[in-house]
């Protein structure tokens, strides 16, 4: 079928101007790769469990049922409750000691574990997400749970062997996958079969029901579901039950300081992605208004003319959107999957409603984009279309060219810095690009920054990156005989250089709800890292310092008092100072052990549950670790503090990845200015070569084209970065109910300024580079044709 | 002309090498723009002396401005050589072409090409900043150039603002600002009137009498006729006459047939 006039214009025009439609593809394919990878982002942090629950069809109970006490027919019973949707098993669960295959001794000492015996991850509930290898199908295969959240560091590789102490001949099994449970309901998983083979004859057995119900939003609703579920079981069948917004509750307020930044970040990304699509698709339209006129010149109707150029930057856009959304998607599944690692849930990703609105929003923008000025140009006379067209009015920046004349620079140089003036709207639009470009770049360095600042201050890995716990199951706190073993172990370890016993208790506080918690410190702890935002450590007894949230929540100030109640008596604190600490949603106390001492309180509650070590410059906290815990043996356990950083790396990662494509597309859009620019100036390039300009001159002057304008959207966008930054981080900070000290926010340093000063004017030289070259290599006498 | 224009022109360029040398050699010349196209010229050859006022005559797509664009170093033959003022200059590189024009050409069109958004001064006077003129030898220049060519009280306007014989003086004052030993006129006076045409061409005469060795590329016998001492006829990408001035009347001679 033969193309009509306008399809041939179109595709006479797409073919024509093969640079400004590549550029139009790719601007689109970037921005939607990153709108759907910021999108999927920001919906995901916001409520990154809520997402990997509904995703994995999490389970709103565990309940752990003793068939011993339950038959068969009583658990499916459950099944049948009215407010029961969908269940998972029973499945045949165990508690397992192990060691790692070969290493007897402390060394090789591996956490208790929760086993359960599935035949396959998938189901109605609980749908567990196979991370690597494959899911156990023989014997001796073992599938482990990878858990971020877990204090030990386990870190088996596929591969690795363990044997189980606890079963009889100590059978070992082989880790043949890992996988993630939103709600973490197992360490580990089996055949069922395995489960009846590691069992100790003897011993209570114990099945596993996952359960979800039509109302389980609010925790009295769960409350209710568990208590219906107990009520239809035979009495003490239910030996334990776990509520997933425990769950929830916890992996929140892990990752809930540092999901504002990342949405802030989301948004802006968005918000950049639109104007730069903007900005390069009214530019290719308004580029092409002599040709315009002269359709108009030739018969087509201004209806004609506007499906022509609308057609024409579609065209590209639908390519590049497209291309955009599968490179988004793609990108987007890789980072979701290590941002569910990090926010130690099952599994994110990009929604499906993510995948329609953002290439419907672009393709929209591009529409509206196109046929504003397309429309424009349809109501000018042909004539005025073409002279619209051409070279700029006669008059612009004649001023600038004087002034810039009057410099004492190469002449090809104040030529192009010149230049800019004689176009001001386009010159506005590209410095609104590279602005764009330069602030996130600016912004991204910033919250990177703070971000850092952050992390460290929550997790306090720089000042204390190895802890020591008991390993008992039946008590966590130390006997004094074991903070004897413990504090001379850590003395006679080459590279402690500090250390502080840790207790730590829930309390209530007057005027608020639920409990929070309390640290006590039974020695020096200021250098623990808890960083201050007002007034100081605690300097004895009787002193607390406490988070910003719990000043907001209560009313209090630094220099009041408050009352906090532990094991039912009243303490009475008087606050010195206000820390950054996100636990428990920003409401948390710290005070001197002598306080709690003080309050005859009994050993349960102040004696200590941890020591927090520091280290000498220099020593590998891993190192350190694996020797304390060699020393102390197997009746204790140590940490290395470096969970969050983990989600940092993310972070970062994530920042990093969305600030250089945001970069890219502000340089794509600065490419798009400088051919339009080469496009009107032809004449003028051909013009400059006969007189004598040489090619590295052309060059210079090409790239001086967009330079000064690359230079002034860097230099405005560097305060406007900051600015942001100042802005955004506080207010998100206090939407988790944190404070920030004030090094969180001053993080841009001299050098680093100068540098994202001139972040503008890269984006712009970047940009330029090849136009200009394509500029120098112009044939003079087809130069010298063009009108 | 009077006195004054012609010690305006003093200081032209010469060539390179003896008298008797060309100063202008095309050796078997062709250009294609395209492979299955005609070619553009086909094996021309040409000598041009120095201090030659030489016409190319020709009807619209003959090749007299491709001849013309291949002398300038504006464009490359496809085939043959090109040698003007003792340099080879098909074989330079684009940055030794730019430097050649700026040291030893002075090109003048059609239609001006003047630079729209710079003063008539910053027009003359960018081709001597570009060859690297100091500051105040490049004003002196200019100044006097304007004056010659009684244009210096529009120094500071802008082109879009004078008649088209006053561009195009800028413009010769433009070929004219490093002195160069050629000149090279497209249709000159193609975009005039005839009195400003007959004004023009007398400037090129006087420049052609102070030592400049002019191209001229016409479709006007006229200017031919009054201006230049030699007339080369070109059609179809051939050379197929070249007369004499005054009295042209020696026979057709096959295409690139050197004088």
């Amino acid at each position: 079928m033969r193309a009509g006039p306008v399809g041939r214009a179109v595709r006479g025009g797409v073919a024509r101007r093969r640079v400004q439609t590549i550029v139009i593809a790719l601007v689109l394919l970037i921005s939607t790769g990153a709108s759907v990878l910021a999108l999927a982002l920001v919906v995901d942090s916001s409520a990154p469990f809520d997402h990997s629950f509904a995703a994995q069809r999490g389970a709103h109970l565990a309940v752990v049922v003793n068939p011993a006490r339950a038959t068969r027919a009583d658990v499916a019973a459950t099944t049948r409750l009215r407010q029961v949707t969908a269940t998972a098993g029973p499945f045949a669960a165990l508690s397992i000691a192990a060691q790692l295959a070969g290493q007897a001794g402390p060394n090789g000492s591996l956490p208790p574990m929760t086993l359960a015996g599935r035949p396959a991850p998938g189901g109605r509930v609980d749908d567990v997400a196979l991370q690597s290898g494959h899911w156990a199908d023989q014997p001796g295969q073992l599938v482990l749970g990878v858990n971020s959240a877990s204090d030990v560091q386990i870190g088996l590789p596929l591969g690795a062997k363990i044997t189980v102490l606890s079963a009889p001949d100590h059978p070992v099994l082989t880790v043949v996958g890992e996988a993630t449970s939103v709600t973490n309901s197992a360490d580990g998983w089996v055949t069922p079969g395995e489960i009846t083979r590691l069992h100790t004859p003897g011993t209570p057995g114990s099945e596993q029901m996952l359960y979800r119900f039509r109302d389980a939003g609010t925790a009295a609703a769960v409350r209710a579901d568990a208590t219906s579920v107990r009520a239809a079981l035979p009495s003490g069948a239910v030996t334990a039950v776990q509520s997933y917004l425990t769950v929830r509750e916890q992996e929140t307020s892990q990752i809930g300081p540092f999901v504002p930044f990342l949405v802030a970040f989301g948004v802006i990304g968005l918000v950049m992605s639109v104007l730069i699509v903007a900005n390069v698709v009214s530019g290719a339209v308004v580029s092409g208004y002599r040709r315009i006129g002269i359709l108009k010149s030739i018969g087509f109707t201004p209806g004609q003319v506007v499906a022509a150029y609308t057609a024409q930057v579609m065209v590209p856009a639908l390519v590049g959107v497209l291309g955009g959304l599968v490179a988004g998607d793609l990108l987007a599944m890789m980072l979701l999957r290590q941002a569910a690692n990090a926010y130690d849930v099952g599994q994110l990703s990009v929604p499906v409603w993510v995948d329609v609105a953002v290439p419907a929003v672009m393709l929209a923008l591009v529409a509206i984009a196109a046929l504003l000025p397309a429309m424009g140009a349809s109501r000018l006379s042909a004539v005025q279309a073409i002279a619209a067209g051409r070279a700029p009015r006669a008059g612009r920046g004649y001023a600038a060219h004087r002034l810039f004349g009057r410099l004492g620079l190469p002449r090809p140089v104040t030529i192009g810095l010149a230049a800019p003036f004689a176009r001001p709207a386009r010159t506005a639009i590209t410095l609104v690009a590279v602005l764009l470009g330069a602030a996130a770049v600016t912004f991204a360095i910033g919250l990177g920054s703070s971000l850092n600042r952050v992390v460290g201050g929550l997790s306090h890995a720089a000042a204390e990156p190895v802890q020591i716990y008991r390993t008992s199951q039946n008590s966590f706190i130390f006997t004094a005989a074991q903070q004897r073993t413990v504090q001379a172990a850590l003395a006679a370890q080459p590279g402690t250089r500090r250390y502080v016993a840790e207790t730590d208790d829930p309390i209530t506080v007057a005027g608020l709800t639920g409990e929070h918690p309390l640290t006590a410190f039974r020695g020096p702890a200021a250098w623990t890292g808890y960083p201050m935002i007002k007034g100081h450590w605690y300097t004895g007894p009787g002193q607390a310092v406490v988070s910003t949230g719990f000043l907001t929540l209560t009313g209090k100030s630094v220099g009041g008092t408050a009352t906090i109640v532990l094991g039912g008596t009243p303490i009475p604190l008087r606050i010195v100072g206000e820390d950054f600490d996100a636990r428990s949603r920003g409401v948390s106390v710290i005070t001197d052990w002598q306080t709690l001492a003080d309050a005859h309180l009994g050993p349960a509650l102040t004696e200590p549950g941890q020591y927090d070590i520091g280290l000498r410059p220099g020593v590998s906290a891993a190192s350190y670790a694996q020797s304390i815990g060699a020393r102390l043996g197997s009746s204790y356990s140590t940490s290395l503090n470096t969970r969050n950083s983990v989600v940092v790396s993310l972070m970062l990662g994530l920042i990093g990845t969305l600030t250089v494509l945001l970069a890219l597309v502000a340089g794509l859009g600065v490419l798009n200015t400088v051919v339009l620019n080469t496009r009107d100036r032809v004449h003028d390039l051909g013009v400059f070569k006969t007189i004598g300009m040489t090619p590295r001159q052309i060059v210079a002057m090409v790239i001086c084209w967009v330079a000064g304008t690359g230079l002034v959207a860097g230099l405005i966008a560097l305060p406007a970065g900051i600015a942001l930054q100042h802005l955004v981080l506080p207010v998100m900070a206090s939407s988790a109910n944190l404070g920030l000290p004030a090094s969180y926010l001053s993080v841009y340093r001299g050098p680093e300024l100068v540098a994202l000063a001139l972040a503008g004017v890269v984006i712009a030289i970047v940009g330029a580079l090849l136009p200009a070259g394509w500029a120098a290599r112009i044939r003079t006498a087809s130069a010298l044709r063009a009108e | 002309m009077d006195a004054d224009i012609r010690s305006g022109w003093a200081g032209a360029g010469g060539a390179t090498g003896s008298p008797a040398d060309p100063v202008i050699q095309l050796s078997g010349v062709t250009k294609q723009y395209e492979d299955d196209g005609p070619p553009a010229l086909r094996a021309v050859s040409l000598d041009i002396a120095p201090g030659e006022a030489v016409a190319v005559m020709g009807p619209s797509g003959s090749g007299k401005s491709t001849l013309l664009n291949l002398i300038a170093g504006l464009d490359r033959p496809t085939s043959g050589t090109v040698t003007v003022a003792g340099q080879r200059i098909d074989r330079l590189s684009e940055t030794g072409l730019a430097r050649f024009r700026r040291q030893r050409i002075g090109m003048i069109f059609q239609f001006f090409n003047l630079l729209d958004d710079l003063t008539v001064a910053d027009n003359v006077l960018l081709p001597a900043q570009l060859a690297g003129l100091s500051r105040r030898q490049a004003r002196a220049r200019v100044a006097e150039l304007l004056a010659t060519l009684r244009i210096e009280q529009h120094r500071d306007a802008y082109p879009a603002r004078l008649s088209g014989g006053e561009r195009q003086r800028v413009a010769i004052a433009r070929a004219l600002v490093n002195r160069p030993a050629l000149l090279l006129a497209d249709e000159p006076t193609g975009a005039l009137d005839t009195a400003t045409g007959e004004e023009i061409g007398e400037l090129l005469r006087e420049l052609n009498s102070a030592g400049h060795t002019l191209v001229l590329v016409t479709h006007n016998p006229d200017l031919a006729g009054h201006y230049a001492s030699r007339t080369v006829h070109i059609a179809d990408g051939l050379i197929f006459r070249n007369d004499n001035q005054p009295g042209a009347g020696q026979p057709a001679t096959p295409a690139g047939v050197r004088r």
